[in-house]
């Protein structure tokens, strides 16, 4: 999978916007949105949010965590814990991307948000290679990771199957050596 | 002397604390372990200031605007107060100082410190230094001679010691206390105090009572104690007059002697029973402040702390009587509030007993007059009054106010402000200058920069606007016109009125007026076309929305918030001052247009206990509602004699009591209460952009937590946020042909309400029946239209209820005489009711003859419940028409239509939304095809094909489920009918009908509508495509794409 897939994805997260038309409910596949009332918030998916934004029709209303305070606190048990902590949504590190690109105007300190999301970020993918790493030095047969999001899975992905792969053909070759001329038999 | 305690408050981090308030006693000054100096601006500020002196603040003294403090770095240092800059550091010792203390003229500081020294310094020259030194353990605590010549201090080493200052010398000691080694291992802190003006006694606390040591003898004269006072004192402080003594125990108790007597005049116990480390009197003597170790501050107020024999000295007299004129020529500053504050409160007080004469006050009464005075200068800080008097509401916080009205000496009322509902204080250098259904204005106002900005909601209104706020304007109103701005006259300048009128098609877009010089704009508002202005002078004036002066009348008080929707104009003004905390508003509502009219005439506006006017406004129906200070949101009732209606508390849905909700607006379809929540604050911040949230109202009525009393407020609600459809229809007849139409729609909403009701009402009583409650059940029907009614005695019939049937069945009759509502309501019901339910027959008109095609369940369900004999006035009410069919009444025939209605509801109760008719619409084609008009003999109906289909399969539907009543059986059967196709229910039909040629033949001409609408129901299920084109057609089809449109 594409990080940019995974994008998509995300943007299917609903946000609050607070929208300065008005407009009756709106009937999609996915479901019913609005009504949009100026003024009133309402929760629409993100990538309506970004299109309503781009066209200067809505303000965005950053979600819960986005905020300095909890991001801190979240960054710290980041890197206090071994283990991966929870994070705030499943989507957190997309958000931050999509949001801060795109409505920034409308996120209190936004530049320390996208700090503290690319800190948290770091923090949590350094102990994603950690933990290949010793799952590839001890050779582990499985391994269980938690409260990892999508995003995190699909980066080592492709280099840890890849690479698992080859350490497998390396090991076979290893082990059967001897026994390849029989396998050419068949 | 009963005086009021107020709740606790945490002020800093848990350990020592001291207390203090500044020269004027407007402000608290607290210092604790956490090292902040916090400055409260009264016990209700949310944000004190603070100033952080060091890591720990063990002790503070202010006097003359200088902050002493003894901080962790083993300095005293000086603070300027109240800006909290550094302004050096006064001493040092070789540990920590444990207290410092000024001397009454503030030119010098006392310190004792844990390295057993007391420093005298200069406060001027910090070189000047005088240190006694004699103590063998840390000093506990100094204090000061008032005439300048001693000082005493109580040491851990268990004496207390006066020393002659100017001789460095130990005058006398007396080993009074426990000894220890350490100010943290004392038992008590041994707070000295020595009387302030005629320095007589110096107040010793000795373990639980306290000693007076006489000037000059150093005899030990008296002991103040109490039987109730067991644990060790461990503060003392004198009043301001030096009559009074008080004292703060390790226990938490809290005890006040009137020092002549030797008599305890007040007792207090700490909330929490927590050690009272710090006591501080209010300079006017009628509060007492004081702090725990666990770091929270508290407030005794409402003391009374005079006495008849005035001991005062023509000193105390002239330092007490100048504060007080400082306030009167505050008050000077502003005419009116001071013929409202001196004149009224004076003559009105009931709550001030010695004291009547002003002329009185300046001989014998000097703590009163100040402290009446005083009390009302704290309340007008400038925090306070711009949104409506912050503080007064705020005193009362959770506090019992029974005792208030004996304990206050003082008469508490402030007439609070005008103000414009939707904004934020003035003092504020960002704030909302209205916040409305329309938009926001916000003002900057910085040292470089005064600007107004003013946005909309909907940017289809207008583009955003930025105006530079040369005049210094403070109000703000907006609408969909026009924004409209006011400033408050200087000196030079006239205050003047400015109007964007940006919805103007001519190019120039503004106007402005000038007021007559000295009178000043207090309060403004944009109506449709029109724009309101309340002045200083008790005037409204009127300016049509171009600049056209209208309309110009006096008002009966001064006001105190105006707003205006559509042609009603609201003004909420004082009528009277208000006695202990409350607040007497009169209300007018005045309607402008074509009819001018009051329609309420300066009634007075009930507000909760103690609280004043936070917001006023209209819902966007043109309600008028308004918001108190405890949050309390009340609407008017139009219905009942304009009254006013609790709708919603906001402060039921705060999670802590900091917290508020500053309401925006109100809506009342749907209903939505929308609002800001504001964390620890009563208005929000322009940054970030607070988002607004939605309550929903709740009446306040009883037992709300079971089924029934949900259903009588979601009734009640239902009914009063219907109110306005009668209310517009009939302002509307009355104004224009084009608002005619517009309350042509809202009927039609009103039916959609009727709807709702009648859904309500169906289960509202099918509850009263669960309960067995037969009487209620008939109170009910009281409130019930004749439809619903009909359909009330079908339950009740079927539910084997006969009695009430009856009894049901004789009220509606009596009743439509009664109720002019009821026939009120009757009309528009009729009018609409056509529409519906021609669905069912699909244009075909309804037979005129009065046979009506009683097409329902309910009918069915008599037939094949033939053991169960109809009792016989509920059953005479169904056959009425089917005897008498030549003389057909109007009456039966909306009985008929309806019980068609109320048999497809009943089918589908469960599933219908009253906001979706729609769906009931649908549903009905598929309701199972009609019977046969109800007859008398039943053998003679003519049999639908559910009914064949019906004798077929009873069996083995009641085989499947040999339990089910008999009603059930039906319903059962129903189901499973509908789930056949539509070919197989078409045949069903054809069986029916040829089945029973020979009573078609009979009656031809009803069996031919019959047979026309099965058909047509047969086609219409085979075809949807057919049926939704005719419902398209169909007047109901419009009314349910309407109501979708409502969401």
């Amino acid at each position: 999978m594409d990080a940019s897939e995974v994008e998509f994805l995300a943007e299917k997260e609903t946000v609050k916007i607070i929208p300065n038309f008005s407009l009756d409910k709106i009937y999609l596949i996915g479901g019913d949105l609005g009504p949009f009332n100026p003024g009133l918030p309402v929760d629409v998916p993100v990538w309506l949010a970004l299109n309503l934004k781009q066209r200067q029709k809505c303000r965005i209303v950053p979600p819960a965590w986005m905020d300095v305070d909890k991001l801190e606190e979240m960054r710290d048990l980041e890197r206090k814990e071994d283990t991966f902590t929870p994070v705030p949504s499943p989507y957190y590190m997309e958000l931050t991307k999509l949001l801060l690109n795109f409505a920034s105007d409308n996120i209190p300190k936004a530049d320390e948000i996208r700090t503290l999301v690319k800190d948290i970020w770091d923090t949590r993918i350094a102990k994603l290679r950690l933990s290949a790493d010793s799952f590839i030095s001890q050779l582990e047969a499985h391994a269980k990771l938690d409260n990892l999001t999508l995003m995190e899975i699909n980066t080592i992905r492709a280099f840890l199957l890849d690479s698992l792969n080859c350490l497998y053909k390396l090991r076979s070759n290893q082990h059967s050596g001897s026994s390849k001329g029989q396998f050419a038999d068949f | 002397m009963p005086c009021e305690r107020k709740p606790m408050r945490y002020g800093h981090s848990e350990g020592h604390t001291e207390v203090c308030f500044d020269d004027s006693g407007k402000f608290i000054v607290t210092c604790g372990n956490d090292g902040d100096v916090r400055i409260w601006e009264g016990l209700d500020d949310d944000d004190p200031k603070f100033i952080t002196v060091g890591e720990k603040a063990y002790s503070l003294a202010l006097k003359n605007n200088k902050l002493v403090t003894a901080s962790s770095n083993n300095t005293v240092q000086i603070h300027t107060f109240p800006d909290g800059d550094p302004d050096g550091i006064l001493t040092r010792f070789t540990t920590n100082a444990t207290h410092v203390t000024f001397n009454s003229s503030g030119s010098r500081v006392a310190a004792g410190s844990s390295d057993f020294m007391v420093k005298v310094v200069e406060v001027s020259d910090s070189s000047q230094q005088k240190t006694l030194r004699g103590h063998e353990a840390p000093v506990l605590s100094v204090t000061f001679d008032p005439k300048d010549d001693f000082l005493a201090s109580a040491s851990c080493d268990g004496n207390v010691v006066v020393w002659n200052i100017k001789e460095q010398s130990q005058l006398i000691s007396w080993p009074l206390l426990q000894k220890t080694n350490d100010v943290s291992n004392a038992k008590s802190l041994c707070r000295l105090a020595w009387q302030p003006g005629t320095a007589k006694f110096l107040a010793v606390p000795v373990e639980s009572k306290v000693q007076l040591y006489e000037r000059g003898s150093w005899d030990h004269v008296s002991t103040l104690s109490d039987d109730l006072l067991t644990q060790l004192v461990n503060v003392v402080a004198w009043s301001p007059c030096g009559q009074f003594l008080a004292a703060g125990s390790v226990g938490g108790s809290l005890n006040v002697w009137e020092v002549s007597s030797k008599l305890c005049v007040e007792r207090q116990k700490h909330e929490k029973g927590f050690t009272v480390c710090g006591l501080a009197w209010h300079p006017s003597g009628s509060q007492i402040a004081y702090t725990d170790t666990e770091g929270c501050l508290g407030l005794l107020d409402g003391l009374r702390t005079s006495t008849s024999n005035s001991t005062n000295t023509a000193s105390k007299q002239a330092t007490v009587t100048k504060p007080a004129k400082d306030y009167d020529a505050l008050f000077d500053d502003d005419d009116d509030d001071r013929v409202m504050d001196e004149g009224q409160s004076d003559t009105n007080s009931p709550v001030k007993k010695p004291i009547t004469g002003d002329d009185d006050d300046d001989d014998d009464f000097l703590m009163p007059a100040t402290g009446r005075v005083r009390s009302r200068a704290i309340l007008d800080d400038e925090n306070s009054l711009d949104t409506g008097s912050l503080k007064l509401g705020q005193e009362k916080f959770g506090d019992d106010d029974d005792t208030a009205v004996a304990s206050c000496p003082l008469p508490r009322w402030c007439p609070c402000k005008a103000f414009q509902p939707g904004s934020t204080p003035a003092h504020l250098t960002h704030r909302f200058m209205m916040w409305n259904s329309v938009g926001i204005v916000r003002d900057y106002n910085d040292e470089q920069d005064n600007a107004i900005d003013v946005e909309f909601h909907d940017t289809a209104v207008h583009h955003a606007m930025h105006l530079t706020n040369t005049l210094g304007h403070t109000m703000a109103d907006l609408s969909q016109e026009a924004v409209l701005l006011a400033c408050p006259g200087t000196d030079e300048l006239a205050s003047k009125l400015q109007c964007l009128h940006f919805s103007s098609w001519d190019t120039n877009k503004e106007w402005m007026v000038d007021l007559p010089q000295g009178e000043d704009v207090r309060a403004l508002c944009l109506g449709q076309g029109w724009a309101a202005v309340a002045t200083s002078a008790l005037m409204i004036r009127v300016f049509s929305i171009g600049g056209v002066q209208r309309e110009i009348f006096s008002l009966p008080g001064k006001v105190v918030c105006m707003v205006a929707h559509g042609e009603q104009l609201l003004i909420v003004y004082h009528r009277a001052p208000g006695f202990d905390g409350e607040q007497a508003l009169g209300v007018q509502l005045l309607q402008f247009g074509r009819r001018k009219r009051q329609l309420i005439h300066g009634e007075p506006l009930p507000l909760s206990h103690r609280s004043y006017l936070s917001w006023l406004g209209f819902t966007a129906e043109g309600t008028p509602c308004y918001v108190d200070s405890e949050g309390a949101v009340r609407m008017l009732n139009r219905s009942v004699g304009n009254t006013w209606t609790p709708v919603c508390n906001t402060r039921e849905t705060c999670k802590s009591k900091s917290d508020s909700y500053w309401v925006v607006g109100i809506h009342e379809n749907p209903q939505q209460l929308r609002c800001i929540p504001c964390k620890g604050s009563r208005y929000p911040p322009t940054l970030p952009r607070p988002a607004v949230a939605i309550l929903p109202f709740k009446l306040p009525l009883c037992q709300t937590s079971t089924e029934k009393g949900q259903m009588e407020e979601q009734y009640c609600r239902s009914l009063l946020f219907s109110n306005h459809f009668s209310f517009l229809s009939s302002s509307g007849y009355e104004i224009d042909e084009e608002a005619q139409s517009q309350s042509q729609k809202d009927q039609q909403e009103l039916l959609m309400k009727m709807f709702a009701l009648l859904f309500i009402l169906h289960v509202f009583f099918q509850l009263s029946c669960k309960l067995e409650r037969e009487f209620r059940c008939v109170e009910l029907a009281e409130l019930m239209t004749q439809k619903v009614v009909t359909l009330a005695i079908r339950y009740a019939s079927r539910s084997r209820r006969m009695d009430l049937a009856q009894r049901l069945s004789v009220n509606p009759f009596a009743k439509e005489a009664v109720s002019p509502v009821k026939t009120n309501l009757m009309p528009i019901t009729k009018g609409g009711r056509a529409n519906p339910f021609k669905v069912l027959g699909s244009g075909k008109p309804t037979s005129a003859s009065g046979q009506p095609r009683v097409t329902n369940i309910l009918d069915n369900m008599t037939t094949s419940r033939k053991s169960f004999p109809l009792s016989g006035p509920a059953g005479k009410q169904n056959k009425n028409p089917v005897l008498k069919p030549l003389a057909p009444r109007p009456k039966t025939k909306t009985q008929s239509t309806l019980l068609q209605m109320s048999g497809t509801k009943a089918s589908n109760k469960k599933t219908q939304q009253n906001t979706q008719p729609a769906a009931d619409t649908q549903k009905q084609p598929e309701a199972p095809p009609p019977a046969s008009p109800a007859d008398n003999t039943e053998n003679k109906r003519p049999k639908t094909g559910f009914q064949f289909w019906l004798e077929e399969n009873r069996k083995s539907i009641t085989a499947d489920n040999p339990d089910l009543e008999e009603t059930d059986v039906i319903k059962e059967a129903m189901g499973r009918f509908r789930k056949l196709s539509a070919e197989d229910r078409l045949s069903w039909t054809e069986r029916a009908k040829t089945g029973d040629a020979a009573d078609l033949k009979k009656r031809k001409r009803a069996e031919g509508g019959a047979e026309g609408a099965e058909t047509e129901k047969g086609q219409a299920e085979a075809d949807e495509n057919s049926a939704k084109k005719k419902k398209s057609l169909d007047p109901s089809s419009k009314l349910s794409a309407f109501a979708f449109n409502k969401k």
